[in-house]
């Protein structure tokens, strides 16, 4: 009977803070909206389809193949032939007057060392700077080239036959070889478009439940009805928990709309598996709000929880976690420093799980960390939270 | 510690005396030596005093006199240094006997408490249930209740768009609700004329009239005319204690504000 009651008022109190919420438009708006826009930005500008990549060609040889070869380049929809270089020297040049977008530098004497020596050699530059471009890029020309390869080795194995001699066997089993080498200019690291999708979704639960949370408790205390409660008989623990699961409920929605578009609209290919992929998500929610729950007990007014979430939570959350730039290159004390923003953790699993489609055995430490912040956080608010001042 | 407590509990239940004598049979509030400490600082400083059943207690003071910290003890707010007050029967030096205080008390704070984004009828709905009334008593008792607040009409709109007077009117109301033993009012007509704070004191009478005990903090002195008693804290302590007539009549003052001047004059502290 009373814990029948119990139950019942907990339940009037999840339908007030969810009215409180769905009556706010505004700010439901913003919530729902917010990540939308930021996903689908990024995601057209960020399109990785690509057509007429403007090439750059150092060709010293000169001869058969290499012409052969540049012209299926040119000729495939992907790529057109922007200019000839008279040095290597002018790669960088092209790069910068923006003339081009790959460089393609044929050694001298091409096509006999690619028939005869079995190592011609060919080197892909790429303007890192265009990170969507890119890999594609290099994935086309590969392809076209190793398909080039094939055509110079069923020649080079006609002309042998119609040489007709037996003479030169050994010579003949010597396949032709074009060796083809990347290099990046640039973006050394080739950071994926992608990879700005966690950092979406870290950035955005982040800021939904931390900071939805303390500011809708600390409401309360503004507005002098959380003296009324904790002059009622409820349960304070109950008051906070209330509070949690709607914004818990709307995050996990968030979340999914997040992941739809990522999916149906940008194409994030979600290599690893969604299921953990959706449960570290939560995970991450849980900590979040643990979080917006820590900084409500502190303070006392609206502004400085949305101050506190703003600065504290969210310029780390940018400028530390990978999402905008890479943490390896980073001094060592902000690197610590970066272990302590839960975020990092969280945009790392996820990288690795939905980017780099490992299973969640290679990021079980950032998530294991992320079971620590909420342990300890949670501890943490339990202990600030008094009923009795 | 807790199940200490209750076994405590339960033999003071068994012998008949929840208060074990401590507190009087017409008394609803008894205190005796209660202080609070915030650090070197004393808010509250040694107070006793009673209250009577169905009486409506004035509790007047400077701000900074440490009437609301006082306040905040009583009901079960905030953990008294020292000294010991049993209200309504519940000895506030017990965890498990505050929690079933707030059971049978009310409260209505300086800040406008309700709810501001829901609506009249969602607010009665949600206190009521948190005091845990039946969903059929609270049903009937609201149709009742706004009947008499003229507010039936008003129903489903936001509380955020009522004038102050009415608000306030519904926050008292809503305090209420549930027939608790005491209603703790902390400054409730903040802010609003006159007229409107009469009208205010006619619900408070007719909440003593039903036997509810009204124990109220104000700094308007007319409003001090309307207390069956008063008490006047000047620096954590209490200075006097009577009904207004006799206050009047002992430091010869024409009003309530002449005495409470000067008492409150004599204070120290600064605000």
């Amino acid at each position: 009977m009373g814990r029948m009651q119990d139950f019942k008022r907990f339940m009037s109190f999840v339908g007030k803070e969810f009215n409180h919420i769905l009556r706010d438009t505004r700010t439901l708006m913003v919530l729902i909206v917010m990540p939308v826009v930021m996903i689908v930005l990024f995601g057209f500008a960020l399109s990785t389809e690509i057509k007429d990549v403007k090439v750059a060609v150092y060709d010293p040889s000169r001869d058969a193949a290499t012409s052969r070869l540049i012209s299926q380049i040119d000729a495939s929809e992907y790529f057109t032939v922007t200019a000839f270089l008279d040095g290597e020297d002018g790669v960088l040049e092209a790069f910068r007057s923006n003339s081009a977008d790959i460089a393609l530098v044929f050694e001298d004497n091409f096509y006999h060392r690619a028939v005869h020596d079995s190592d011609g050699r060919l080197q892909i530059i790429v303007d890192g700077s265009n990170t969507n471009i890119g890999s594609m890029a290099v994935f086309y020309v590969s392809s076209i080239v190793s398909s080039f390869q094939k055509e110079l080795a069923q020649e080079a194995a006609l002309n042998q036959a119609a040489a007709g001699g037996s003479s030169s066997s050994a010579e003949d089993v010597q396949p032709v070889q074009i060796h083809t080498s990347t290099r990046m200019m640039y973006n050394p690291q080739m950071k994926s478009a992608f990879n700005f999708v966690p950092g979406v979704m870290g950035m955005i639960l982040m800021l939904v439940c931390a900071m939805m949370t303390s500011v809708s408790i600390v409401r309360e205390k503004e507005r002098g009805t959380m003296e009324v409660l904790l002059v009622s008989p409820v349960k304070p623990f109950s008051v906070i928990l209330a509070k949690a699961i709607p914004y818990f409920v709307v995050s996990a929605f968030i979340l999914l709309i997040v992941l739809c578009l990522s999916v149906f609209l940008i194409k994030v290919p979600i290599s690893g598996s969604l299921m953990w992929v959706v449960l570290v998500s939560l995970l991450f929610i849980l900590v979040s709000l643990s979080i917006g729950i820590l900084i409500s007990t502190l303070v006392a007014k609206q502004e400085v929880a949305i101050l506190i979430s703003g600065m504290v939570l969210m310029l780390p959350t940018m400028l530390l976690s990978g999402m905008l730039f890479p943490i390896e290159s980073m001094p060592k004390v902000l690197q610590w420093i970066s272990y302590c923003v839960p975020a990092k953790w969280y945009i790392d699993s996820i990288k690795v799980m939905m980017i780099q489609g490992l299973g969640i055995r290679y990021c079980l430490d950032a998530v294991l960390i992320l079971c620590g912040f909420l342990t300890v956080i949670t501890g943490l608010s339990v202990f600030k939270f008094k009923d009795r001042l | 510690m807790s199940r200490g407590e209750n076994t405590r509990k339960r033999i003071r239940e068994l012998l008949g005396y929840t208060d074990d004598g401590f507190l009087r049979e017409d008394e609803v509030i008894r205190t005796e030596g209660l202080t609070k400490c915030f650090g070197d600082f004393t808010a509250v400083d040694h107070i006793s005093f009673s209250v009577n059943k169905g009486e409506i207690f004035g509790f007047l003071g400077a701000n900074g006199a440490g009437k609301t910290t006082a306040m905040k003890m009583l009901c079960g707010l905030s953990k008294p240094t020292d000294g010991r007050a049993v209200v309504a029967g519940y000895d506030l030096h017990f965890n498990s006997d505050v929690k079933r205080l707030k059971k049978v008390i009310g409260y209505m704070s300086q800040k406008f408490s309700l709810y501001e984004d829901l609506s009249v009828w969602e607010n009665i709905r949600l206190f009521g249930g948190i005091y845990g009334m039946k969903d059929r008593d609270i049903a009937e008792k609201t149709d009742e209740l706004l009947l008499r607040l003229g507010l039936t009409e008003q129903r489903d709109r936001m509380v955020r768009d009522l004038p102050l007077g009415w608000k306030q009117k519904l926050a008292f109301s809503v305090a209420i609700f549930h027939e608790p033993r005491i209603v703790f009012l902390d400054e409730p007509t903040g802010g609003v004329d006159p007229a409107t704070r009469r009208g205010f004191w006619e619900m408070i009478y007719d909440a003593a009239e039903r036997g509810i005990t009204v124990f109220v903090t104000t700094h308007y002195m007319d409003e001090a005319e309307y207390c069956n008693r008063v008490s006047i804290m000047v620096d954590g302590r209490i200075e006097a204690l009577d009904s207004p007539a006799a206050l009047k009549q002992r430091y010869g003052a024409s009003g309530m504000d002449e005495v409470f001047r000067m008492l409150a004059g004599r204070a120290k502290r600064e605000e």
